[in-house]
């Protein structure tokens, strides 16, 4: 009989990103040492543009002491994937899990990530699919909806996926979006005349939708990100 | 993948195979020692080769990208070294012994691919000088990581 596997969900709201990275980091231990269960965050950022371990900064087409005039901050990371862009009405998923736990490599990893996404969409009628392959993401046509850029070390996850609601889609005419030139990007407001709920009743339908993906048998949310994020003030 | 299960075949015709008890079994040489992160490692004396498995690499997924240590860098056993890219994600490498780095195959570095196709062969990924030739009884004979391979499959 399998043991019950719980998953324990952290809503933030608007995080930094560099906040970000750090809690991820720390989780990232913690989990590793068995002193938590696998952990989500969801959560959103200011403005940000993103790059992966690749460092494709080549698709940042405008400069980037340009970024601050347009409300935007540039960061590096170790994550996979290419240059992405973060803001306001995106919903983003940083799992924290032990793929070893649940016999999870990369690849069944990232295609269980892409699943969570058209679950979701399908919520609203949007006919979504995983990318071709070298596309890793979710689409609907031609247009990307969601995006994946992970990180595994150990076998603990951090990073994850950004799911587009209703961003300012002008943000990703600055970057070559994924490195994908000729595709286009959209967001789910683009895609359904469906009535949107508000934005905490969708980020609590793609968690669900992740969880139950990835067979969880319990989901605890934790609804006091201070308990998480003021721990932080203190290593500054 | 018909061409990898010819490879594969081949391989195994000449060497012992793990028998998973669902569909392909990922190669596993017989005389590699194993570590439970999915790398081989090859003793030469007091010099090691070591890469990621076959099982590592089929559940990675297409390797677009492998990141290589420095030469004259040391390496710890367990402890990261470089890492590789697939499918949008990240994966650590870790070293299955302690070492310092005398070669790292700058081929990779054009054609990551090379880990998919021949992870034991020409999908080697550095060369160490070994600082503790006793580490290696830490890790698994071929035997051990066949099982160690179907139990953590078994899991999903």
């Amino acid at each position: 009989m399998r043991t019950p596997r719980t998953l324990e969900v952290w809503k933030l709201g608007t995080v930094n990103y560099l906040k970000s990275l750090k809690l991820q980091d720390k989780l990232v231990s913690e989990r590793k040492a068995n002193r938590i269960p696998d952990t989500l965050l969801s959560l959103q950022h200011p403005p940000t543009y993103t790059l992966g371990k690749r460092r494709t900064d080549h698709n940042l087409l405008i400069p980037e002491a340009e970024l601050k005039s347009i409300g935007a901050e540039l960061h590096y990371t170790q994550r996979g994937g290419d240059i992405t862009f973060h803001g306001p009405h995106q919903a983003i998923l940083y799992p924290i899990l032990s793929l070893r736990s649940i016999g999870f490599g990369a690849r069944s990893y990232v295609e269980a990530l892409e699943r969570s996404m058209i679950e979701f969409s399908s919520l609203y009628g949007v006919k979504a699919r995983a990318g071709n392959k070298c596309e890793t993401g979710v689409w609907v046509g031609d247009r990307k909806i969601g995006a994946i850029g992970v990180r595994i070390s150990s076998g603990i996850t951090c990073h994850g996926l950004a799911f587009n609601i209703d961003p300012d889609m002008k943000y990703f005419e600055h970057i070559v979006p994924c490195g994908i030139a000729d595709k286009e990007v959209t967001s789910l407001r683009r895609e359904t005349d469906a009535q949107l709920p508000s934005e905490e009743v969708i980020h609590e339908q793609l968690v669900t939708c992740l969880a139950k993906v990835f067979s969880y048998d319990d989901v605890v949310v934790k609804e006091d990100p201070s308990a998480i994020l003021n721990t932080l003030e203190d290593d500054d | 993948m018909a061409a990898r299960f010819l490879w594969a075949s081949r391989a195994a015709s000449h060497l012992r195979i793990s028998v998973a008890q669902r569909g392909f079994a990922s190669v596993v040489l017989k005389d590699l020692k194993y570590a439970d992160s999915h790398e081989w490692v090859k003793i030469d004396g007091n010099k090691a080769t070591f890469g990621i498995t076959d099982h590592a690499q089929d559940h990675l997924g297409d390797v677009v990208y492998v990141e290589l240590p420095d030469l004259g860098r040391s390496v710890s056993q367990g402890e990261s070294f470089g890492a590789v890219e697939s499918v949008k994600a990240t994966s650590d490498i870790n070293s299955p012994v302690s070492g310092k780095v005398v070669e790292v195959n700058e081929v990779l570095t054009e054609s990551p691919g090379l880990v998919n196709t021949s992870p034991y062969e020409e999908g080697w990924i550095i060369k160490v000088e070994l600082s503790d030739a006793g580490e290696v009884e830490k890790l698994m004979d071929s035997d051990k990581y066949s099982k160690f391979c179907e139990e953590e499959d078994a899991k999903h």
